[in-house]
């Protein structure tokens, strides 16, 4: 064995507290090291040169380079020394750098510290094994989770490349949160209006196959050969035979049934199709309130259908479809409103969300437009924005801002002028957030022009005196308290994760935050990729965002994925758990722990049975290592041998 | 309990199985030894005493055939265990329950015999036990001369049967006092603990027997003690490769221990091997309320994880 | 052999590649000082980390070990830091059975954009070390 040391001096960021010279001076004596120098930058063109001409003359068979840290520039050394003729897995770094020259002070000591930190790197190189990668085949299909705006882009872009798509979505119709939208900021677009086409382009795409009002059941594989399952869940009508006319839902005889699309603002029939522009036009029956179910009797829906799709014993279904990629963008939820009991959210009829005031201003509503109290359905002359309603507050455990509240508060303050020309805005807030383009303007527009008042300060209570409420809160500019006789409140919920986001993770092994929120392989460079291969982000299941965000994310996410699938044959990490099948015992705990299921049981010749990894699946975390009793399944690269040549390297009794 | 009625047990059991695994008596009045009936004749060498003293539960992840298998309740644990980790097929597996009066343990007889010759050994109702050897008789009583681990038993009926042969039996100990003596032994100084540790693993021969009788103990040939690949630790005959091999021991047993207290019993150099093992135990108890060997739908706590550990804080500086 | 200079004691650090690793970089990068007595070994997830390397470091000459890895429900691979906190917390109540402070391994969760945490628990476990001194007197006798 003839292993090779290089230690940079990076300029002066080692070389300056670190005495590289001596270094290489005392590496040399180590047995198996039979070159060792120093070179002002290893990783630059000539310092890369200079290893594969040492690699050369030196007949070296191992290589360390100790410089900066090994997340920095292992690729890169890798690289060098497999132009050089090794396998390029014959390399370790010695992190001399951001953990030794940077944070030490006395020369001595760091000098000595390098030392034994690349000893520790030579030991463990000696013990290294040259791995292989294997190719795979790709399947070219891409699944979509979610049909909103973000996962609506990712489809139809996907789609525009050339790529089939599945898409599921768990309501009865894609179009998410923004199809709820009455208008948009900051131009005041109708929301539909430009998210309708959107809807119909997914729906008549003939590269996207749309699964509404399903759910994933389970998936399976791994990248480039996902098996995912899904559950279409039974609407009680036979949507091959719906016409969409809405017969049954103008006769339906239940009208108390829970309104999902419009957040409970206004009940509905048991069966419905959710809003005018759905997609797909299908209706459904809520078993919880059709008293075909709860009663055993009625069946009117089903006696009115001139197509005869009604089907009380329709059942879910299982499909699976195989897929190579995933793109998660399952949304957001909100906080509910019973988490303010002093504002009364939950008990006061006329203290609404942000999310259902904006379904009372839409036209195609429950209210057909117009703004009413729901108490009442009279006509709101005053009514409060109470922004920051859960958000920024971490004794509810939501310590961030939800990104779009300050926004909509501001055009649904324009909005309100507009329907009720008569009407006075209040919008308590601690900060505006307006930082998009024509945001900042839009949001003095609202006072400026439309007359919202802004009062700097938070609301304490809220509590009725007659029809009224009566909203109590501060006003830090004047440094007074105010209080408002209102008609209407609107509380600006906080943003949460959606509803099962955190099951959905779990299948498809890809980490959230503490919130709920999907996490971002990098949260600057690396927005839209998850830690887990194959598996994108876009949309708020990242974190809260608005809709040019969303959509940025979509169209990002896509072309994650058409690069991905740009070759035919993907390369698999050959730094992946193997089963040394002479000494695996087959208790198979590690087919226990594996948290990826990348292990499975084989049988070999003669009977025995004993732990197989799949290699594609392996994500190389090394708790079967760690797990199994006779050391039997070794993690390559980080081999029992191979850390405890670190660990003798250092203690010596 | 009748003996008949055990034997008449077995040969019901051997109509649908390989091979019966019992008792029968061993080479002096002191010793029983696992008996292997494959044919009606050999039950009549079936014995059941305080002297059956072996977990047999041992011999079933080695089998492949259609066992019947004599236990007490201390080695019923073994077999929930197996379930637990799936290392057998409960199918293939008749499972014959005795419930346990009390074993005695050889060494503590020999101890109170002076270790002469032991000519015949008689066992009272009373519960006393008379040992005959070349200088006389000694009587002393079983509970003066039963392992460590009858003073805490709390399964004396074994917990998995398909056939018991006799009434069940309610445990007389206290769960509380289980866990008394690792508790007692953890107040002792930092020094004292790591002195006697030291004292008893230096004793250590490296024989393997522990490891050799334990039913847990499923890697046999490959144990990572005798290997090279990976190489934890060398044949060097110190006090630091003899300790790394029982905190391998322990370590891997962790969570998974049932303390049948075979280990204890074989070890000829005395060393309390089951100290450590019963110390996690106590621990597993601790944390996650687990006891190994008990229900066979529990998982093993070092097999599995939660996401919120309501017993685990944060460790600060 | 090493000669541990007698201003330094031995502590080795397992640190998980995605998330304490990455906070050491940041400490580092940021110029966070820091006693330099501790060495770094790289692992995968702090999953891997077998409670016998630790044991193996302690009976070996170690005089402290740290094991850093991504907080509970952040691992980069799922469900492998929920093993390690169970399998570490039964390690660090065994320790004083055996005759070893359990303040001579810490075991915590540092995220890669947490360099200050790091620089501060490595500086306080450094004293704390120092604080019980030597686990090895030298004393032991060798064949």
């Amino acid at each position: 064995m003839r292993v090779g040391v290089f230690i940079c001096h990076c300029g002066s960021n080692i070389a300056g507290t670190v005495d590289v010279a001596r270094a290489a001076a005392e590496l040399r004596k180590v047995p198996g090291v039979a070159f060792a120098t120093n070179y002002m930058y290893t990783c630059s063109e000539p310092g890369q040169e200079e290893i594969k001409q040492a690699i050369q003359r030196e007949h070296l068979d191992r290589i360390v380079v100790a410089a900066c840290s090994p997340r920095m520039h292992e690729l890169t050394f890798r690289r060098t020394i497999e132009k050089a003729g090794l396998n390029r897995y014959f390399l370790e770094m010695a992190n001399i750098r951001e953990h030794i020259s940077w944070v030490g002070l006395d020369k001595e000591a760091n000098t000595k510290k390098a030392i034994e930190a690349i000893k520790m790197a030579v030991a463990k190189v000696m013990q290294n094994k040259p791995l292989y990668s294997s190719s795979f085949k790709v399947n070219k299909r891409v699944l979509v989770i979610g049909g909103g705006v973000a996962g609506m882009q990712a489809a139809l872009d996907c789609g525009d490349g050339g790529l089939e798509v599945v898409l599921v979505e768990k309501s009865p119709s894609v179009g998410g949160m923004m199809a709820r939208l009455d208008k948009t900021f900051p131009t005041i677009d109708c929301s539909i209006c430009i998210l309708g086409p959107k809807m119909v382009d997914v729906a008549q795409h003939d590269k996207i196959k749309l699964y509404a009002y399903s759910e994933i059941e389970d998936i399976k594989g791994y990248v480039g050969n996902y098996q995912v399952k899904i559950r279409r869940k039974a609407t009680y009508v036979d949507w091959t035979k719906c016409t969409g006319c809405g017969l049954c839902m103008e006769k339906c005889p239940s009208k108390n049934s829970y309104d999902y699309f419009n957040f409970g603002v206004a009940p509905t029939r048991a069966i419905n199709i959710p809003f005018p522009q759905a997609i797909p036009k299908k209706a459904k029956i809520d078993p919880n309130y059709c008293r075909q179910f709860t009663r055993g009797k009625c069946g009117v829906c089903a006696k009115i259908c001139p197509t005869g799709a009604i089907n009380y014993e329709m059942e879910d279904e299982i499909v699976t479809e195989d897929v190579g990629a995933i793109i998660v963008a399952s949304g957001y939820g909100l906080i509910d409103m019973d988490k303010f009991p002093e504002y009364g959210g939950g008990r006061y009829p006329d203290v609404i969300t942000g999310i259902q005031y904006e379904r009372l201003l839409n036209a195609s509503g429950p209210t057909e437009g117009h703004i009413v109290r729901p108490s009442d359905h009279t006509e709101p002359k005053t009514v409060v924005f109470v922004s920051c309603a859960g958000s920024r507050d971490k004794s509810l455990g939501i310590p961030y801002c939800s990104n779009f509240c300050c926004m909509y508060i501001a055009k649904q303050a324009i909005l309100t002028k507009d329907h009720i020309p008569d009407s006075q805005s209040y919008v308590f807030y601690m900060d505006i957030r307006s930082p998009g383009k024509g945001y900042d303007e839009f949001t003095r527009r609202a006072q400026e022009d439309y007359g919202a008042k802004y009062i700097r300060g938070r609301v304490s209570r809220i509590y009725p005196k007659g029809k009224k409420l009566i909203v109590v809160g501060a006003d830090t500019l004047l440094g007074t308290q105010v209080e408002i006789e209102a008609d209407l409140v609107v509380l600006a919920t906080a943003v949460t994760a959606a509803p099962g986001a955190a099951q959905l993770a779990e299948k498809l092994h890809i980490s959230y935050d503490t919130f709920g929120f999907y996490v971002e392989s990098h949260p600057k460079l690396r927005p839209v990729e998850t830690n887990t291969s194959g598996v994108f982000l876009a949309g708020a299941a990242q974190g809260p965002k608005d809709i040019p965000a969303s959509v940025g994310q979509g169209s990002a996410a896509a072309s994650k994925v058409l690069a991905l699938f740009s070759k035919d044959m993907l390369e698999s990490d050959p730094a992946v758990a193997k089963v040394n099948e002479n000494t695996c015992v087959g208790c198979l705990k590690c087919k226990l722990t594996c948290p990826f299921g990348a292990i499975q049981e084989k049988e070999l010749r003669g009977g025995k049975v004993v732990a197989s990894v799949i290699e594609t699946v392996c994500a190389g975390c090394g708790v079967c290592t760690s797990t199994c009793p006779c050391g039997a399944i070794q993690l390559s690269h980080f081999t029992d041998n191979q850390l405890l040549a670190e660990v003798n390297a250092i203690c010596q009794k | 309990m009748s003996l008949d009625k055990l034997k008449q047990i077995i040969t019901d059991v051997l109509k649908d199985v390989d091979v019966v695994i019992g008792y029968k008596q061993g080479f002096d009045a002191l010793h029983a030894t696992p008996c292997f009936v494959t044919k009606p004749e050999q039950v009549d060498e079936i014995i059941w005493s305080p002297l059956c003293v072996q977990n047999l539960a041992g011999y079933l992840t080695s089998l492949k055939k259609k066992v019947g298998i004599v236990v007490k309740g201390c080695d019923s644990r073994t077999i929930v265990q197996y379930m637990q980790e799936g290392l057998i097929d409960r199918n293939k597996v008749v499972v014959i329950g005795i419930p346990c009066t009390g074993i005695l343990s050889v060494k503590k007889v020999l101890e109170k015999v002076k270790h002469e010759p032991v000519e015949e050994v008689t066992f009272g109702n009373d519960g006393t036990v008379i040992v005959k050897t070349p200088s006389g008789d000694t009587k002393m009583a079983l509970s003066e001369v039963a392992p460590d681990k009858c003073e805490t038993c709390l399964y004396p009926t074994p917990v998995v049967y398909d056939h018991l042969a006799d009434e069940p039996i309610a445990s007389t100990k206290d769960p509380q006092n289980v866990f008394k003596d690792v508790e007692e032994f953890n107040k002792k100084s930092l020094e004292e603990k790591k002195k006697y540790w030291e004292k008893e693993f230096d004793r250590c021969i490296r024989c393997y027997a522990c490891r050799n009788a334990c039913p847990m103990c499923v890697c046999q040939d490959s144990c990572i003690a005798e290997t090279r690949d990976p190489h934890w630790i060398s044949q060097r005959s110190n006090l630091t490769e003899k300790m790394m091999f029982h905190m391998i021991h322990a370590l891997h047993l962790a969570g998974r221990c049932v303390e049948c207290g075979e280990c204890e019993r074989v070890c000829p150099m005395g060393i309390p091997v089951n100290k450590l093992k019963k110390k996690i135990n106590s621990d597993m108890k601790a944390l996650f309320g687990y006891e190994p060997g008990v229900k066979p739908e529990d998982k093993p706590p070092m097999l599995t994880f939660s996401v919120e550990e309501k017993n685990i804080e944060e460790h600060k500086l | 052999m090493s000669e541990v200079d007698p201003k330094e004691l031995r502590i080795v650090g397992f640190l998980c590649n995605w998330c304490s690793y990455g906070g050491a970089d940041t400490a580092g990068v940021s110029r966070f000082k820091q006693p330099t007595d501790l060495r770094i070994i790289r692992v995968p997830c702090s999953g891997r980390v077998d409670p016998l390397f630790i044991i193996k470091a302690l009976i070996n000459g170690a005089d402290g070990v740290l094991v850093s890895g991504c907080h509970p429900r952040d691992c980069h691979y799922s469900d492998g830091n929920f093993y390690a906190r169970r399998r570490l917390e039964m390690l660090k109540r065994l320790l004083p059975f055996l005759g070893i402070d359990d303040k001579r391994f810490h075991y915590t969760w540092i995220s890669a954009s947490e360099g200050q945490r790091w620089q501060k628990t490595v500086t306080d476990f450094t004293s704390q070390i120092h604080r019980l001194g030597p686990l090895h007197s030298g004393k032991e006798a060798q064949p």
